[in-house]
């Protein structure tokens, strides 16, 4: 994984792997801390521990790396990673980094994340929504309002993408994601 | 969000471009995108891929993903469905990579033996 955008497109797709119709994911940075929880609706997690790279839901291979690598970038800022089943089924997890740290990982391109996430899987629907320094959070893509516009197929045009990725991006911007050294 | 307004007009513009088109998909690139693949830089293979499509026009084309296929160490890899062809599988697929197999493959039919991993079922 080169940045956290990687790491975020991997656990997204370990939602959809567990049959997760509906994702959440709220960001924000404060004190240099990255925040960002996801919720989705998929089949949760058993009461093993899933941070262990030898344990794993997949059958070609008996090793997951996906959330082993992701909590070890947080905690080598000083951040920390949580998983935990929902009471109405699905999974909730919470990561926190310290972007500052020297350890951290660059951002890469978070926005790309969301989008390659939205155009991978159509079926899914994502909401995204980011949390201000005043604490409001603020929805920023919706897939069931953009779904009641657009197709499918549509959603695939080249022009389509373009305006997602804006409009997101537009608003990541607001909560200083371009910004992770130099602007503290 | 921003203004749903100015999607409905993208809308209309992509509407009367895609009733221009035939339907019809002739080709399909799966690219895995499981652990393995998104450390290996699969992404931007995916978004190299996508915009070429949309570059050369090629509508008959689509990119779909998948999981990870159980060979690691050859990602980021994809997935060649041409119709009335046998499935061509290519490995260590960097956007370079997908550049050539899109010019010579997708629009010219040619394997590219360099990337090649597997053929057929």
């Amino acid at each position: 994984m080169r940045d956290i955008a990687d790491h975020l497109f991997d656990i997204l797709e370990n939602s959809v792997k567990a049959g997760a119709t509906e994702i959440r994911i709220i960001s924000r940075i404060k004190d240099k801390q990255f925040f960002c929880k996801i919720k989705d609706n998929g089949s949760g997690i058993m009461d093993e521990d899933v941070t262990d790279p030898f344990v794993t839901s997949r059958k070609t291979r008996k090793v997951g790396l996906g959330l082993p690598l992701l909590k070890r970038a947080a905690e080598s800022t000083g951040g920390f990673l949580k998983i935990y089943n929902t009471e109405k089924g699905g999974v909730i997890l919470e990561f926190k980094i310290d972007i500052t740290h020297i350890d951290a990982k660059p951002f890469g391109n978070i926005t790309r994340t969301f989008v390659d996430a939205i155009y991978s899987w159509p079926k899914v629907s994502f909401y995204i929504s980011i949390q201000k320094k005043n604490n409001r959070t603020l929805s920023i893509f919706n897939s069931k309002k953009i779904r009641e516009i657009i197709s499918y197929s549509e959603m695939q045009q080249k022009e389509v993408r373009d305006f997602i990725y804006d409009s997101i991006d537009h608003e990541l911007k607001k909560i200083g994601i371009d910004s992770q050294f130099g602007m503290f | 969000m921003k203004n749903l307004e100015e999607l409905k007009k993208i809308r209309e513009r992509v509407r009367k471009d895609l009733e221009l088109r035939t339907g019809k998909h002739r080709i399909k690139i799966v690219v895995c995108l499981g652990t393995c693949g998104i450390a290996a830089g699969a992404r931007e293979t995916m978004n190299t891929l996508i915009d070429l499509i949309a570059k050369n026009d090629t509508s008959d084309t689509i990119v779909t993903t998948t999981g990870c296929a159980g060979f690691c160490e050859q990602e980021p890899m994809i997935q060649l469905y041409m119709e009335d062809k046998e499935p061509v599988v290519y490995g260590k697929v960097d956007a370079k990579a997908a550049e050539e197999i899109f010019e010579k493959h997708v629009l010219k039919g040619k394997i590219v033996e360099k990337y090649l991993f597997s053929k057929g079922k």
